[in-house]
C-alpha cells in the first residue's frame, strides 16, 4: 500500500506542468530538468508532532526523479526505469530492480505518461476533479471504490500554480502526509554529475 | 475326460469375460507413473517416508503463468483461469495466498514473540554491535520517500523489526513479487502473473488427468478466443503424466494393431485357409481375456505400461497355436488329435519354461513388472490350454495342397545348417561369436539414471524450462532431511545449515531454500535474540531513536518471561503458514524436518555443506532411484542365471547331459550376443536390457525344445512353425524397440537382436533326439 501512495505522489508531482492545462510548451520536455525543494510532514495518530523533513528533488524525463532528503538527516531515494534505490548516510539500504517489481515499471511508465499529460492510468483508479484556473487550481482525487481494502487513501488534495505548490495524502485512520514545493525551477542545463551518478545506483 | 476338462475350461473363460464384462461396465481405473514400476525398497523407513511425503506434495504441484504485453488482460485472463479450476474444485490455486487478510494474519501470529524475532541482517548488525545502524534504517523508513509509516505499529514496534523479520521469510519464487494480490513479474515487455497450486485428485489417475486439462484446455481457449496473443505456461507432475500416459496408450494401440495385423497376414499367407486364423485369434483372444481379467482380480488396477508390454505377449502366446496348427502340413497327416499327440510335449514344456521366465520377474521386488509376470505367465497358460483342449475339437482342416511348397521353403532354411560344415568353421565360428561378445560385453556400459529412462514431452519440457527462467526456480526433488530428538534440537541444527547454506545461495549453487527454522527460530535463539535486542537497542540509544521520532511514549515491550513462538502453534492446519505443515513430519519418535531446496545447481556442494551435522541427510530421490536401477541392473543378471538354472532340471531331464547343453545352447548364445552386439553400436546396458534377457532366455528356448522334441522326418514342419512363433515375437516385441521411452525402447531392442538370435541358432537343437548318425 505504501506503492500506490509512492505512484500517486510521483505521478502527481510529475503531472504539475500538465495539470496546470496551460500552454504546451510549459511542460517538461526531454533534456529538461525540473529542480526543486520539499518539506514533508506526516501527520500520525499517537504522535505529539509531526514528521517532518525537508529536501530537494530532481526530476528528468528520460532519467528519473532522485528525492533526497537532507534533514533530519540524509535519505536519498532514486527511481528509474531500472528500478529503485535508497541511500542513508550514504549506505545503501535498499535497491530493488524493475525486472523482478512489476509495480515499479507501471510507477515509471505513469511517470513518463504524467510528463506528457497522460492521466489514464492514475483515473483507473480514482475520479479527478479539477477546479480553479491556469494561475490557481485544485484537483481532488477520490478513490472510485471506497471500500476497496487495497486502497490506502481517503482522500487527495492537491494545489498548484505554475508547477504543484501542495498534496495531502488522508489515510482512512486519520494519518495523513502533506507536502510542501516550493522554488521549482525548469532547467535545460544537463544533469550534473552528481545527479547522473545518483541515477546511475539503480543500474542492476 | 478331456472333454470334461476342455467344458470345464469354457465354464471358467466365461466367468472370467463376465467379470471382465462387469468390470469395464463400472469403468478401469488405469495408473499412469513410472516410477510405480520401479523398485520400492525401505532401506530407511524414516527417508523413504519423508520421500513419499515430499514426491506426493511435489506431485501435487501446478503452476500455470499467463503472460501479455497488457497488464490488465493478464490479469483478468488469470483471474478467470483460477476461477475455472477453483469451481470445479480440480485445482486450489492460492493467488491469495500473499492476499492483505493472509499477511494480516501472519503478522498477528508473529506479533507477541516479535521481541525474539529478528531478520538475518539486523540479527548480525546485533552481533557485530552496530544498533545505530538498525535505528537509522528504522528512521530512513520513517522519513523517506518509500518507507510504512504506521503509528501503532511504531509505538509498538519503534525499531520495524518485526516487519524486516517479515519481509525476510523465504519466498520460494524469488523473481516474483506481489502486485496487487497477484504474484507478479515484468520480463521485457511483458508482463506475467503466476498461478501456483495443489491439484485435488491424483496427478497419475487418468481420469483425473482429462477432467483437469480439458477444463484448464476450456478456460484457456475461452481466454484466448478474444485474445489470441495471450501466452499460457504450465509446469506439473499432472501435466507430464498425461503426456506420458497419452503417448504410452497411443503405442499400445498401434503397436498392438501391427502386431495383430502382421501375425493375422502371416497366417494368412501360409496357411491361405481361414480356419486356421480363426482358431489362432481364438487362442490368442482367450489368453487375453483371462489375464486381463486375472489381473484386474489381483491388482484392482492396471498400469498403462503392463499393457504396454502385454500387448508384446500375443506375439508369444500365438506359437501354441502356430506349432499345433503347422502340423497340418506333416506328410503323416492324421486326426486333429493325432497331430496334437505329435506336439503336445513341446508345447506343454515350452508353456512351462517360459513361465518360469515371468515368474522369476516376481522375484524383482518392482510392483509394476508384478503386473507385466502375472499378466503374461497367466495369458500364456491361457494360450496354451486353450489349444490343447479345445483346437482339436474345433479343428476339422485337412492337409492343405500348397503343403509342399510353404515345407520346402522352412527346409531351405534349415539346409543352411544341415549343409557338411568344413572342419575349419567347427572351431572357427564359436571363436568368433566369442570374440564379438566378448569385445561387445566389454564395451558396454552401465546406465542407471532414472530421469534418462522416462521420456518426457517436449514442449512441457519448455515450458518448464520457461517457468523456471522465469520465476526464478520452481521446486527441486531433493531435499535435506533433519532428524533430532526433538523440534528444538532439529531447529538448532537447522540454523547452523541455514548459516552454511546462506554463502551458497550467494554463489549459485542452489536458488533457495525453505527450513522450518526461518519461520520459527529454535527457543535458544529466540532467547539470544530478546537478550541482545535488550542489551544493544532498549538503552539510551532508545530514547534518542524516540526522539528523533518524536514519539513521546512507546507501549511496553512484552514481558522477559513471554512464552517463546513453537512450531506447533505455527505450523497449525488452519493457521496462515500451514503450508509449513508438510515440512513437519511424524516420525513416531522425535522429530524429522525437511529442508526444501529450490533450483540445486551443484547437489555436491550442499552435501558438503551438511557434512558433519548430526542427523542432517540430503535425500535425491532421482540419484536414490538410479542407485535402485544400478543394484536391480546386476539382480536382473543373476535373475538370468536362477532362470536358466531353473529349466535346467527339466532339460536334463528330457534330454540327458548329452543333448540338455545343446538345447539351451542357443538362447545362451543369444543372450550373450545380444547386449554385446548393443555394446558395439554403443548403447548402454540398463535394467531393462537385462529384464528384457531374461525373456530371450526363456522364449528362445521354447524354438529349441520345438526343434529338439521333432523328428527328422517332421523337422520342416516344425521349422515352419518356429520361424511363424519367431516372426510374431519379433513383430510384438520388436516394435517395443520403436517406443520413444527410453525405458522401453532398450527393451524392445534387446528383445529383438536377442530373439532374432536365438532363432538363428536354435537349430543347433536338431540333432538331441536323433543323434548324427540317425540324421540321414
Amino acid at each position: 500500500m505504501t506503492r500506490l501512495g509512492l505512484l500517486v505522489l510521483v505521478t502527481l508531482l510529475t503531472a504539475s506542468v500538465a495539470l496546470a492545462e496551460g500552454p504546451i510548451d510549459k511542460r517538461l520536455s526531454e533534456g529538461q530538468v525540473l529542480r526543486g525543494e520539499f518539506t514533508q510532514e506526516r501527520h500520525l495518530q499517537g504522535f505529539a508532532n509531526s514528521l517532518r523533513s525537508e529536501g530537494k528533488f530532481v526530476l528528468a524525463p528520460g532519467y528519473g526523479l532522485i528525492w533526497q532528503t537532507e534533514k533530519p538527516f540524509a535519505i536519498t531515494t532514486v527511481i528509474t526505469a531500472a528500478g529503485l534505490a535508497q541511500e542513508v548516510n550514504g549506505n545503501q539500504t535498499l535497491k530493488l530492480e524493475a525486472a523482478k517489481l512489476p509495480f515499479l515499471n507501471q510507477l515509471y511508465d505513469m511517470l513518463s505518461g504524467a510528463l506528457t499529460g497522460d492521466w489514464t492510468k492514475l483515473e483507473t483508479s480514482f475520479s479527478v476533479a479539477r477546479s480553479g484556473d491556469d494561475q490557481h487550481w485544485q484537483v481532488a482525487l477520490r478513490p472510485r471504490k471506497a471500500d476497496d481494502p487495497g486502497m490506502p487513501f481517503q482522500a487527495i488534495d492537491v494545489t498548484g500554480s505554475q508547477f504543484v505548490d501542495e498534496l495531502q495524502l488522508k489515510k482512512p485512520d486519520g494519518d495523513f502526509d502533506r507536502l510542501d514545493f516550493y522554488d521549482q525551477a525548469i532547467s535545460d542545463q544537463p544533469l550534473t554529475e552528481a545527479e547522473a551518478a545518483a541515477f546511475a545506483t539503480t543500474a542492476p | 475326460m478331456t472333454r470334461v476338462v476342455a467344458l470345464l475350461w469354457l465354464v471358467l473363460v466365461v466367468t472370467a469375460a463376465l467379470y471382465l464384462g462387469f468390470r469395464l461396465h463400472g469403468g478401469l481405473a488405469f495408473r499412469t507413473d513410472l516410477l510405480a514400476l520401479l523398485p520400492r525398497e525401505a532401506q530407511d523407513p524414516a527417508a523413504q517416508h519423508a520421500d513419499d511425503v515430499v514426491t506426493d506434495a511435489l506431485s501435487r504441484q501446478v503452476m500455470i503463468m499467463v503472460g501479455d504485453r497488457d497488464r490488465g488482460l493478464v490479469r483478468a485472463a488469470a483471474t478467470a483461469i483460477t476461477g475455472v479450476l477453483t469451481q470445479s474444485k480440480l485445482a486450489e490455486l492460492t493467488t491469495d495466498s500473499f492476499g492483505k487478510d493472509r499477511l494480516r494474519r501472519i503478522g498477528e501470529l508473529y506479533f507477541p514473540y516479535r521481541r525474539g524475532l529478528l531478520s538475518a541482517a539486523d540479527r548480525q548488525l546485533l552481533l557485530d554491535g552496530k544498533p545505530e545502524a538498525i535505528s537509522t534504517k528504522a528512521l530512513s523508513q520513517v522519513f523517506g520517500l518509500v518507507g510504512m509509516a504506521d503509528a501503532k505499529l511504531l509505538q509498538r514496534d519503534p525499531y520495524l523489526l518485526l516487519p524486516a523479520f517479515l519481509t525476510g521469510l523465504p519466498v520460494p519464487l524469488s523473481r516474483l513479487s506481489l502486485d496487487h494480490g497477484l504474484l507478479a513479474l515484468q520480463d521485457g515487455d511483458t508482463y506475467w502473473v503466476l498461478l501456483a497450486g495443489q491439484i485435488s485428485g491424483d496427478p497419475y489417475g487418468l481420469a483425473f488427468q482429462a477432467a483437469l486439462t480439458g477444463a484448464l484446455d476450456n478456460a484457456v481457449a475461452a481466454q484466448r478466443e478474444a485474445h489470441p496473443d495471450l501466452q499460457i505456461l504450465r509446469l506439473g507432475a499432472v501435466f507430464f503424466a498425461k503426456a506420458g500416459a497419452e503417448q504410452a496408450m497411443g503405442e499400445t494401440s498401434k503397436i498392438g494393431l501391427v502386431s495383430i495385423l502382421g501375425t493375422v497376414l502371416l497366417v494368412l499367407f501360409v496357411f491361405r485357409a481361414a480356419r486356421p486364423l480363426g482358431l489362432t485369434l481364438l487362442a490368442i483372444g482367450v489368453g487375453a481375456l483371462i489375464s486381463l481379467s486375472a489381473c484386474l482380480f489381483l491388482f484392482d488396477d492396471l498400469h498403462v505400461m503392463s499393457l504396454l508390454f502385454g500387448v508384446s505377449l500375443i506375439g508369444v502366446a500365438v506359437d501354441y497355436s502356430l506349432q499345433y496348427l503347422s502340423e497340418i502340413f506333416a506328410a503323416e497327416g492324421g486326426t486333429p488329435r493325432e497331430r496334437l499327440r505329435r506336439v503336445w510335449v513341446g508345447i506343454t514344456l515350452a508353456t512351462a519354461t517360459v513361465a518360469i521366465g515371468y515368474v522369476t520377474l516376481f522375484l524383482a521386488p518392482f510392483p509394476g513388472l508384478h503386473q507385466i509376470a502375472a499378466l503374461a505367465a497367466i495369458g500364456l497358460v491361457a494360450s496354451w490350454a486353450t489349444v490343447v483342449l479345445w483346437l482339436p475339437a474345433l479343428d476339422h482342416s485337412r492337409r492343405p495342397r500348397h503343403g509342399d511348397r510353404v515345407l520346402a521353403w522352412a527346409g531351405s532354411l534349415l539346409s543352411l545348417w544341415q549343409a557338411p560344415r568344413p572342419g575349419w568353421l567347427r572351431w572357427s565360428a564359436p571363436a568368433l561369436l566369442l570374440l564379438i561378445a566378448g569385445g561387445g560385453l566389454m564395451q558396454a556400459h552401465p546406465d542407471d539414471d532414472v530421469r534418462r529412462m522416462q521420456s518426457l514431452s517436449g514442449p512441457l519440457m519448455a515450458e518448464q524450462e520457461r517457468i523456471q527462467q522465469l520465476a526464478g526456480a520452481a521446486g527441486s526433488a531433493q531435499f535435506f532431511l533433519v532428524e533430532a530428538k526433538d523440534d528444538e534440537a532439529a531447529l538448532q541444527t537447522e540454523e547452523t545449515l541455514i548459516d552454511r547454506l546462506r554463502p551458497l545461495l550467494a554463489q549459485g549453487a542452489l536458488a533457495g531454500f525453505q527450513a522450518p527454522a526461518q519461520y520459527v527460530p529454535s527457543v535458544a535463539r529466540q532467547r539470544q535474540n530478546r537478550e541482545m535486542v535488550r542489551r544493544e537497542l532498549d538503552g539510551p540509544i532508545l530514547t534518542e531513536h524516540l526522539r528523533q521520532l518524536g514519539l513521546e511514549q512507546v507501549e511496553p515491550p512484552p514481558a522477559e518471561d513471554t512464552p517463546f513462538l513453537t512450531l506447533a502453534e505455527t505450523a497449525a492446519k488452519d493457521g496462515p503458514l500451514r503450508f509449513l505443515s508438510p515440512l513437519l513430519l511424524q516420525s513416531g519418535q522425535g522429530a524429522l524436518h525437511v529442508v526444501k531446496l529450490d533450483g540445486v545447481v551443484r547437489p555436491g556442494a550442499l552435501t558438503t555443506a551438511a557434512a558433519g551435522l548430526p542427523g542432517v541427510r540430503m535425500i535425491d530421490p532421482a540419484g536414490d532411484f538410479s542407485r535402485l536401477l544400478g543394484k536391480y541392473r546386476n539382480r536382473a543378471l543373476s535373475l538370468l542365471a536362477l532362470s536358466a538354472t531353473l529349466m535346467t532340471p527339466l532339460l536334463l531331464w528330457r534330454y540327458g547331459w548329452r543333448g540338455a547343453p545343446r538345447v539351451i545352447a542357443p538362447p545362451l548364445l543369444a543372450v550373450l550376443l545380444a547386449p554385446a552386439l548393443r555394446g558395439w553400436f554403443g548403447a548402454s546396458f540398463t535394467f531393462f536390457d537385462g529384464m528384457a534377457l531374461v525373456l530371450v532366455l526363456s522364449i528362445g528356448v521354447d524354438y529349441s525344445i520345438f526343434l529338439a522334441e521333432t523328428s527328422s522326418q517332421r523337422q520342416r514342419v516344425t521349422m515352419l512353425a518356429v520361424v511363424m512363433a519367431a516372426a510374431t515375437t519379433l513383430l510384438s516385441f520388436g516394435l517395443l524397440a520403436l517406443s520413444s521411452v527410453q525405458a522401453v525402447h532398450a527393451f524392445g531392442t534387446t528383445m529383438l537382436i536377442g530373439i532374432l538370435l536365438a532363432f538363428l541358432f536354435s537349430p543347433l537343437a536338431l540333432a538331441v533326439r536323433h543323434p548324427a548318425g540317425e540324421d540321414r
